[in-house]
């Protein structure tokens, strides 16, 4: 299997600098992946991993300076069009000592650089739904009208009846009961779990070639949760869509995509298809495997009635250790490899056919 | 179980929209009002958690939040220890405040931001024993870090210069320095990590342990509460549909509400095989609120399959909780 | 030195250990700087003003050096039209904005602060009526209401700046509400009465003391440089105080008759002091602002 991806990210790195601290927070740090056509990739991780981040990033979505730093997004649809052209020569960046000191960037130029790179891309080819439904739709304009202004401004659909028509074709699709009504609602009239799916038929009205979903039940409650969860999953297989799914929520990750992808402080832990890196019996990455462990599941409750929790906190970006950026808090960190752990950061080491795992207890002998 | 620690009957709160300056004078007042809370009732016992599970909206804080007197309530008694509390004054409360301490959603909640660590855990401490000299307070501090595994290096710090976890370790901190008996804990975890949650839980349950507190844990996660409380009430639309041992709630719930609630949990449902179709069978998405009868009839799948008896709408004949089996009840005149 | 961290980008990992002067820019720095020296000269100014401790009298008229230059015969500033040492005024002018002017800014600040409160604290029960009161002291043209009450009254610095201070109070008032409200809105004051702290402790220390002291005081320094344009104003108008008491403002005014015969000087001079003055007020205010908010405010 050698198909081209349809989106390739190589070494994207973006910073940003924070005032308070006086110091760069590299949110995501050097990070490649990969998106298959016509599959799910999930990207979990928890706050501060750079999964959002990462995506954003590569839409070039990403204002603050100094923003993106380097990397390659590649995104291959009839012609292969790198997303990020042009921008490291709008990026200047001092070192001293090998260190990044200061990073310049003639933002309006990089600004009007990025629109021209995804000019027809993002929104069309590529459309993003994101956590808060409510800040995303206009609040003036009916959910119909801003669907039917979707399907104008991305398919060749002209006139106002039959983008119409369209907008409710695709309110029906993501389940809408009654869509003639919704059609004519406007958002504040919408509950959470309804706003999400408008968001959706906006975002599929462009008929895009991938849909990107930024914690899209995140914030809802359960049973909309498990509905928005099926009516991702419905669509994803009715339509053939490529998706990448962002989420804290291993539960709606594992539900709803082929592979995943593991992040953890601005880097990627490990890959792999679904089953293999949730499975708790598998080998994996033991980042991976604490996580499992720590969520409240019933069967996680040890004998003393606790959760294996994983000690110390959150990688703070700022601060990046030295060597695998989990080592002070591994629970398999052995004599064998802990020298290497504390000094040197693993690459991702190819275990299996797409099976990938940033862990020197994993390195090929 | 020993004596209860609190008890909270019929307990109601209405909510009126925002009104307009000149609304006063209309006389519609009582017509427009929500009931956030309808009738809830509940006791707590000694070194027990219970945990209140729901949907947003559902009253669950408003209820924590009546508790504590942090807001007001139309109708209803709570009696600490058997003492009715009530109708006490906000300093007449005051002092039972020592016992009676919430933990809030919002992590910021409990840190003034210009104010350091150690300046917040002392006030606290203060609360509690105002004339205490320095060298004990100091102890206090040190004692209450380690109680929470916090470094003491954290106490020059500023709120805003911790992480969410550490934000929610010096938030129990506080309110553990008051040494209270009753702590209502509403959604303690639902900001931070999983990797972080799971050290919170921990943390809360050793406490309990320690000092025999007992909990009202708030929360929408289900297998959270599952794995924290004793006991679980289950709230849909200000009122208390079903009410058991936590392990009951979970793996025969005999509301609907309850089983379509625990039949949600994504990743339980990711494990198993999705039952197909169930999720567009389950009625409209909107919180519609009838007047009468049973709150959650619309949403039913029993309803429906029932063809829809008269009897679940009929609002003289709304359910009331019943015995299902010992110390298990349920509002449901079909329960499962 | 070793350390644990990976070192290819600057970090600075005891960042938290910077107070908020050392992490200020130097423009901050600089403004903060100047405006205390000013705050600095106009306090030892009415010091001497006050104990009379002047370099000449300060109606004495020397008829023979009239409209001088600076530093002629021991006239450290010049003289004006009168012959009347231009220093000693400027010292004396001093007295007329400087206790009023703090008057109207306990004035702002207190009437201000406890409008802040009620409208934020107990909110059911005053915000509606403190926001009417607001705009209905915001509706009123400042300087109309100030002729206003000279008119009604008679030209008096003190019942001026307490006008000037009521008329402050609601832009305060809003301020400290938004401070309890940005409070309010992370729970932060149910959180307080929850742990059992009275409502004094919780408006005194809490919102007053450690939320609402850098803004109070920044809106202090703000309000001085106001005080002292409204007062130099009126003054030049002739509402204010009045000749021979001299006051940056009637000084200018009536150096102004003479500027046409190109004696610009005995105008220029408490011209260039109002503007020092009043600048010193404003870079204070400013650069505290940038120190104290812009951090850990979040």
């Amino acid at each position: 299997m050698s198909a081209t991806p349809l989106l390739r990210i190589e070494d994207l790195r973006t910073y940003f600098y924070s005032r308070v601290k006086h110091a760069f927070v590299r949110s995501v740090d050097g990070v490649d992946l990969e998106v298959m056509r016509g599959e799910t990739l999930g990207i979990v991780g928890e706050s501060g991993s750079g999964k959002s981040v990462t995506m954003l990033s590569a839409m070039g979505l990403v204002t603050a300076a100094p923003g993106v730093v380097t990397g390659k997004v590649t995104f291959n649809d009839e012609v292969p069009q790198d997303l990020l052209q042009g921008l490291e020569a709008r990026v200047e960046i001092e070192r001293r000592d090998g260190r990044i000191m200061r990073v310049a960037k003639d933002n309006p130029s990089w600004q009007k650089q990025v629109e021209r790179n995804l000019a027809g891309v993002r929104g069309r080819k590529i459309s993003m739904i994101f956590q808060n439904p409510k800040m995303a739709l206009n609040p003036f304009e009916t959910v119909g009208q801003q669907i039917a202004e979707s399907v104008r401004l991305h398919t060749k659909l002209n006139s106002a009846a039959e983008a119409r028509e369209k907008a409710l074709y695709w309110l029906d699709q993501v389940r809408i009961d009654s869509p003639r009504l919704r059609y004519d609602n406007h958002p504040f009239g919408l509950s959470g779990g309804m706003s999400q799916r408008a968001m959706i038929a906006m975002a599929l009205a462009a008929e895009p070639r991938m849909l990107i979903a930024d914690e899209p039940t995140t914030g809802l409650d359960a049973t909309i949760q498990a509905r928005i969860v099926d009516l991702l999953d419905d669509l994803k297989n009715r339509l053939g869509m490529t998706m990448v799914l962002i989420s804290h929520d291993i539960g709606v990750i594992s539900r709803l995509s082929n592979r995943i992808a593991v992040m953890y402080g601005g880097r990627v832990m490990e890959t792999g298809p679904t089953a293999q890196v949730l499975d708790e019996h598998a080998e994996g990455h033991p980042y991976t495997r604490a996580l499992l462990a720590s969520t409240p599941r019933p069967e996680n409750v040890t004998a003393t009635g606790r959760l294996p929790a994983i000690e110390g906190e959150v990688l703070d970006t700022i601060n990046v250790p030295c060597g695998c950026r989990f080592h002070a808090r591994c629970h398999r960190i052995n004599d064998a490899v802990r020298a290497r752990c504390e000094a040197v950061e693993p690459e991702l080491f190819e275990i299996a056919p797409g099976r990938r795992i940033r862990c020197w207890l994993y390195a090929p002998q | 179980m020993s004596q209860p620690i609190l008890e909270v009957i019929e307990l109601r709160k209405n909510f009126y929209p925002r009104r307009g300056l000149f609304s006063s004078l209309s006389k519609e007042k009582n017509a427009r009002s929500i009931p956030a809370v309808d009738g809830v009732s509940f006791t707590l016992h000694e070194n027990e958690t219970l945990g209140l599970v729901g949907e947003s909206g559902c009253g669950k804080t408003t209820t924590g939040k009546a508790i504590l007197k942090l807001m007001s309530m139309n109708s209803g008694e709570i009696r600490y220890r058997g003492t009715d509390i009530t109708a006490y004054t906000p300093e007449q409360f005051r002092p039972l405040r020592r016992d009676i301490q919430m933990i809030f959603q919002d992590l910021d909640a409990a840190l003034n931001p210009k104010m350091r660590i150690a300046d917040i855990l002392r006030e606290a401490i203060h609360v509690r024993e105002a004339d205490a000299d320095a060298v004990t307070v100091q102890r206090q501090i040190y004692d209450l870090l380690d109680l929470v595994n916090l470094k003491k290096n954290k106490l020059s710090n500023y709120p805003s210069e911790l992480s969410g976890g550490e934000k929610r370790r010096i938030g129990i901190a506080r309110v553990l320095a008051v040494r209270p008996k009753l702590i209502v804990a509403d959604e303690p975890t639902s900001a931070l990590d999983v990797s972080i949650q799971a050290q919170v839980i921990n943390l809360l349950r050793d406490l309990q342990d320690q000092f025999g507190l007992s909990f009202l844990f708030i929360s929408h996660d289900l297998q959270l509460v599952e794995l924290m409380s004793h006991r679980v009430a289950v709230m849909y639309l200000g009122q208390i549909v079903e009410m058991g041992p936590a392990k009951e709630i979970a793996n025969s719930p005999r509301h609907p509400y309850t089983s379509i609630l625990w039949s949600s949990i994504v990743e339980k449902r990711s494990r198993e095989i999705p039952v197909t179709g169930s999720a567009s069978a389950w009625g409209v998405f909107d919180f519609e609120r009838p007047l009468g009868g049973c709150r959650f009839a619309p949403r039913c799948p029993v309803y429906a399959e029932r063809g829809r008896p008269s009897i679940c709408t009929d609002p003289a004949n709304s359910p009331t909780l019943k015995v299902a089996s010992e110390g298990h009840v349920v509002s449901c005149h079909f329960p499962l | 030195m070793k350390t644990n961290f990976q070192q290819d980008v600057d970090t600075v990992s005891e960042y938290s250990q910077l107070s908020a002067w050392q992490s200020a820019s130097i423009g901050d720095r600089v403004s903060v700087g100047y405006g205390l020296c000013v705050v600095l000269v106009v306090v030892l100014s009415y010091i001497l003003g006050a104990f009379g401790w002047l370099p000449h009298d300060p109606d004495a008229m020397d008829l023979e050096t009239m409209m001088a230059g600076p530093f002629t015969n021991g006239y450290l500033l010049g003289t004006d039209f009168m012959g009347r040492d231009i220093l000693t005024r400027l010292i004396l002018g001093i007295q007329a904005y400087f206790l009023p002017g703090v008057l109207a800014v306990i004035i702002a600040l207190g009437l201000g602060s406890l409008l802040g409160v009620l409208a934020g604290y107990w909110r059911s029960r005053f915000e509606t009526s403190v926001t009417y009161f607001s705009n209905l002291i915001d509706s009123l043209p400042r300087m109309v209401l100030m002729l206003l009450v000279i008119a009604a009254f008679r030209p008096n610095i003190y019942t001026i700046m307490v006008v000037f201070g009521i008329t402050t109070a609601p832009t305060i008032a809003m301020l400290v509400k938004g401070k309890v409200m940005m409070l309010r809105e992370r729970n932060f004051i149910e959180s307080a009465v929850a742990l059992g702290l009275s409502s004094r402790v919780i408006i005194f220390k809490h919102i007053l003391w450690y939320n609402c002291r850098a803004l109070l005081l920044i809106q202090a320094t703000i309000g001085m440089a106001e005080a002292v344009l409204i007062e130099t104003s009126l003054s030049y108008l002739g509402f204010g105080v009045q000749e021979p008491t001299p006051s940056w403002g009637n000084m200018v005014q009536a150096g102004a008759n003479y500027l046409m015969q190109g004696d610009f000087w005995p105008s220029t001079a408490p011209a260039i002091a109002i503007m020092l003055t009043v600048l010193g007020f404003h870079l204070l205010g400013d650069g505290l602002n940038n120190i104290f908010e812009g951090r850990r405010n979040r």
